[in-house]
C-alpha cells in the first residue's frame, strides 16, 4: 500500500472578504474572488486548473458544473460532496488521492457559502428535514427537533451530566478562540469575550448559550493541491500533506458527540482515543507531542472538547479541564484555531482554518504568527484529520 | 413541553395559525405510526438475531438480516440527555416556548427522540424514569410522548 505521506501539496489558498451577504448574493460572487486569489497565490493560470472539487452545493453553495461554466474552466476530473459541512478534510483527501493517481494536475478545492440563501439553517421545511431517519442533527420536526444547534445540545448536556462541567467551563473554549480572533484582521468577530458575557447571554437551545453557536457569516476559500514534484515549481513555499484519514461514520458516531459518549446510539463503553483514530499519526511519522497547533470543526464550542479528546490530547471527560489557563489560547501549549474558527473568523465549513493553516506554515501570519511551526493537525469529533508540514 | 401540543400554534411572525408538522409516513415507518394509535410503541425485532434497534430501517443494524418483525416495546425507559428549545425556528411552536426534546433510552436498549410532557424543564434530569404516553393528532396520527413514571 503506497504512503501519501509528502507526496501532495497545498500550493495556493485565497479567500474572500469575510462578511454577512444577503440573500441576493450569489455564492459565485465571493467564490470569484477567491479563485483570483488562490491562482494568484499558487503562480496559476485558470488553464492550468483541470480538477475541482466542491464542498457544500445548492442551495447554500455552488455546484460543481455552475462553477466550471462560470469561470470558464476546462476540467477533466470532478465531484461534489452532500450539501453539508463537516467534508472539508474528506474532500482534501480526495483531491491529494486524484493528482497522485494523476487523474488531475492541480485540483482546486472550493467552498463558497451564503448561509441566506436557504432561511434559518435546521428550520423545518428543509432538505435535511426529507431524510428518511431523521435529518443530519437528529432533526425530528414533529417533536420540534428542528436546528442543527439541537444535536449539539444533546451532546453538551450528556457531556456535562457524565464528567462534572458546566456552561462555564464550556464559554473557557469561546474566550480562548475569540482571544484568537482578536489577531486576524479578517476576522468577524472583532471584540473580546469573557465567560460572564458568555454566560449571560441567552440560551439558543439549552444548554447551549448563544456564544457557543458560530457565526453564520459565510465566505469563499480555494485551496489549490497538485503533487510534491509540481510544487516545486511554484512561487511559494509548498505545504506538504503529510497525513490525512477520512471521516468516521456507522452507530459508534453521532452529530455533536465523540464516541463513548452515549448519543444517539453510541455504546457508551467504547475506548477513546480509539486506536484508528491515531493512525494519523504513524501516516505523517510524528508523534502527538510534535502538533504545534489543532484545528477543528467548531461549528458549536463542545466541538472542541470532543477533538481534543478523540484524539488523545487529553483522556475521555478532561477535555473541559485542558481548555483552561490559556492552553488553548494565543501562546498557549497547544493553540486552537489560531484563525478564530467557525466562532469568530467565519463560518466557511473549516476551509478558512486550512487557509490559515497553510499561512502559518508559511510564515503569513503577522501578529498572530506561531513561532515556527512544524506541523499542524486538522481533526474533528467524527475523526477526520489532516496533518500538514511546511 | 410546557404547553399542549396542539395540531397548530400562532406564528410569532404573522399572527396566523401555523400547523405543526406531522411525521412523514413511509412505507417503511408505518407500522410505528399504526402502532401509536393503538397505544403502542412499537419498533423492530429481528428475527435472526432477537436484537431490536432504532431508528427504523430496512434491515437489522447488528446482523444485516432484512426478516425481522415490529414489536410492541414496554414502552418505559429513562431520560438519556435533553435540551431546551428557546429558539424559535418553525413558527407552529410559537406557543411552547421553551418547549423540551429528549432522547429516551428505552429499557429494550434503543434511543428514541422523544418529548418529555407532565414535568416543568427544570426537573428533567437523565437518568430520570420516563412511560409513553399518547396524544391523539387526527385520525391517521396519534403523537408518542414520554412522561415521568416515578418508579
Amino acid at each position: 500500500m503506497g504512503n501519501l505521506r509528502d507526496r501532495t501539496a497545498i500550493i495556493g489558498v485565497g479567500n474572500n472578504e469575510y462578511r454577512r451577504m444577503p440573500a441576493s448574493v450569489s455564492p459565485l460572487v465571493p467564490l470569484a474572488a477567491a479563485f483570483r486569489n488562490a491562482l494568484d497565490d499558487a503562480g496559476l493560470q485558470r488553464d492550468d486548473i483541470d480538477g475541482i472539487l466542491v464542498n457544500i452545493g445548492t442551495p447554500f453553495g455552488v455546484d460543481y458544473d455552475q462553477v466550471s461554466e462560470a469561470f470558464g474552466l476546462d476540467i477533466r476530473f470532478s465531484d461534489q460532496t452532500w450539501t453539508h459541512g463537516r467534508q472539508m478534510s474528506a474532500v482534501l483527501g480526495h483531491a491529494a488521492m486524484a493528482v497522485d493517481a494523476g487523474l488531475a494536475n492541480y485540483v482546486a478545492c472550493v467552498c463558497s457559502i451564503n448561509w441566506a440563501r436557504a432561511g434559518t439553517v435546521g428550520a423545518q421545511g428543509q432538505f435535511q428535514d426529507d431524510r428518511e431517519i431523521g435529518g443530519a442533527h437528529f432533526e425530528h420536526p414533529h417533536y420540534g427537533m428542528t436546528s442543527p444547534g439541537g444535536a449539539w445540545a444533546m451532546a453538551a448536556r450528556k457531556y456535562f451530566d457524565r464528567y462534572g462541567a458546566t456552561s462555564a467551563d464550556l464559554a473557557e473554549v469561546c474566550v480562548a478562540i475569540r482571544k484568537h480572533a482578536l489577531r486576524n484582521p479578517q476576522a468577524v468577530m472583532k471584540a473580546p469575550l469573557t465567560v460572564d458575557e458568555h454566560q449571560s447571554s441567552r440560551y439558543v437551545c439549552e444548554p447551549l448559550h448563544l456564544f457557543d453557536y458560530c457565526q453564520t457569516i459565510g465566505g469563499a476559500c480555494v485551496v489549490i493541491v497538485t503533487t510534491a514534484e509540481r510544487a516545486q515549481d511554484g512561487p511559494r513555499k509548498p505545504v506538504y500533506i503529510t497525513g490525512m484519514q477520512g471521516m468516521c461514520a456507522g452507530r459508534a458516531e453521532a452529530t455533536g458527540s465523540r464516541p463513548g459518549l452515549g448519543i444517539h446510539q453510541q455504546d457508551e463503553d467504547y475506548p477513546v482515543p480509539h486506536p484508528r483514530d491515531l493512525r494519523i499519526y504513524e501516516m505523517a511519522g510524528v508523534d502527538r507531542k510534535d502538533i504545534d497547533a489543532f484545528y477543528t470543526y467548531d461549528a458549536m464550542s463542545s466541538i472542541v472538547w470532543m477533538s481534543l479528546e478523540r484524539f488523545g490530547f487529553c483522556k475521555a471527560g478532561e477535555a473541559w479541564e485542558f481548555v483552561k489557563d490559556g492552553r488553548i489560547g494565543p501562546g498557549g501549549e497547544l493553540p486552537v484555531n489560531t484563525n478564530g474558527g467557525l466562532l469568530s473568523e467565519a463560518h466557511v465549513s473549516g476551509w478558512n482554518h486550512i487557509v490559515e493553516m497553510t499561512r502559518q506554515l508559511r510564515g503569513e501570519c503577522g501578529e498572530r504568527q506561531l513561532p515556527d511551526p512544524a506541523f499542524l493537525q486538522w481533526g474533528t469529533n467524527r475523526g477526520d484529520s489532516l496533518i500538514l508540514r511546511s | 413541553m410546557h404547553a399542549s401540543t396542539a395540531t397548530a400554534g400562532a406564528s410569532a411572525r404573522t399572527g396566523q395559525e401555523v400547523a405543526k408538522p406531522l411525521p412523514a409516513i413511509s412505507d417503511f415507518n408505518r407500522p410505528f405510526w399504526e402502532g401509536t394509535r393503538l397505544g403502542e410503541f412499537r419498533l423492530q425485532r429481528c428475527k435472526h438475531c432477537g436484537k431490536v434497534w432504532a431508528p427504523n430501517g430496512p434491515v437489522c443494524p447488528h446482523c444485516f438480516s432484512d426478516d425481522y418483525r415490529w414489536e410492541k416495546m414496554k414502552g418505559t425507559g429513562r431520560i438519556a440527555t435533553w435540551v431546551v428549545f428557546h429558539k424559535l425556528y418553525h413558527p407552529s411552536f410559537a406557543g411552547d416556548l421553551p418547549y423540551n426534546v429528549a432522547f429516551v433510552e428505552l429499557d429494550e436498549g434503543p434511543r428514541v427522540i422523544a418529548n418529555i410532557v407532565g414535568v416543568p424543564n427544570e426537573s428533567l434530569r437523565i437518568g430520570m424514569p420516563v412511560k409513553a404516553v399518547f396524544e391523539k393528532i387526527d385520525d391517521e396520527i396519534t403523537m408518542p410522548r414520554f412522561e415521568p413514571a416515578g418508579r
